[in-house]
């Protein structure tokens, strides 16, 4: 017995939205995103108890495990650099809120480092934002 | 003079790209976006004041030396500060002078010790007033 070959339809996906989908996605993007300014340091936080839930601000200073000291990810030559920076940056800005400078640094680094950035953020009128990690979230 | 009327010719501009342009950016805001939520304290230390020695002497003070903490002089664990700093009510007094809890760090300090004193008296709501070696 000979069979009928029966023709398939072509099964057409409407994709004529998909531009738009894709523009909205990039535009909640855009909105809600803050740049990963030190994506590439290394820092292991410090950690303790009891910490707050902070909101990123504009402003990072951070130390890596080396104790380089960096501004908004830029390496600093040392601490004087990043005083004039911070109130350059702080310049014109009156609320608390927008004078918050979030400060990370690598655990193991010695106060010999991690002091006289602290002091020169408070110097240039910084609100310190210090960040760490709630302690026994992680094991290393 | 009888003109002719040329029918313009509508010209589509060619979208069938847009979307594979629009994926490309998306993809990369979904790289360089920081999506981490930070935990931490704030922290506003009082800048470049100078305080007389008789009112460093009442004030609450925490020393660390080597990894070694101590309160007023005795030797405690972290969470024996916390109940310390706890038993001061130190964020229902009224104006940050006399919340304030003088720090100093002499010797090696690592920052993970320093970053606990700091965010016991912070929870405790304590203002930090950091004295530096040598002052």
């Amino acid at each position: 017995m000979r069979m009928k070959k029966r023709r398939r339809n072509a099964v057409m996906v409407p994709v004529a939205s998909m531009g738009d989908i894709a523009f909205l996605l990039i535009i909640f993007f855009m909105l809600c995103s803050n740049f990963a300014k030190e994506a590439g340091l290394q820092i292991k936080p410090a950690r303790a108890f009891d910490l707050d839930a902070l909101q990123e601000s504009n402003i990072s200073v951070s130390i890596d495990e080396t104790g380089d000291i960096y501004l908004q990810g830029i390496l600093m030559e040392d601490v004087e650099v990043v005083e004039w920076g911070i109130k350059a940056l702080l310049e014109g800005r009156t609320e608390d809120l927008e004078k918050v400078v979030m400060f990370k640094c690598d655990r193991e680094i010695d106060k010999s480092i991690y002091e006289p950035v602290l002091s020169a953020i408070s110097e240039a009128g910084g609100i310190i934002a210090a960040i760490g990690e709630e302690a026994g979230t992680r094991d290393n | 003079m009888a003109f002719i009327r040329r029918r313009a010719k509508a010209d589509d501009v060619p979208v069938s790209s847009f979307s594979d342009i629009a994926f490309l950016l998306i993809i990369f805001f979904i790289l360089v976006t920081s999506l981490e939520q930070f935990a931490g304290f704030k922290a506003a230390l009082p800048a470049g004041e100078q305080s007389t020695q008789e009112a460093e002497e009442e004030m609450p003070t925490v020393k660390m030396h080597d990894g070694r903490i101590t309160m007023n002089e005795d030797t405690v664990t972290i969470e024996q500060l916390h109940e310390r700093l706890k038993a001061m009510n130190l964020a229902e007094r009224e104006t940050d002078e006399e919340r304030i809890v003088i720090i100093e760090a002499t010797g090696r300090v690592e920052y993970q010790v320093y970053f606990e004193v700091m965010a016991a008296i912070s929870h405790a709501g304590g203002v930090i007033a950091i004295i530096k070696e040598g002052d």
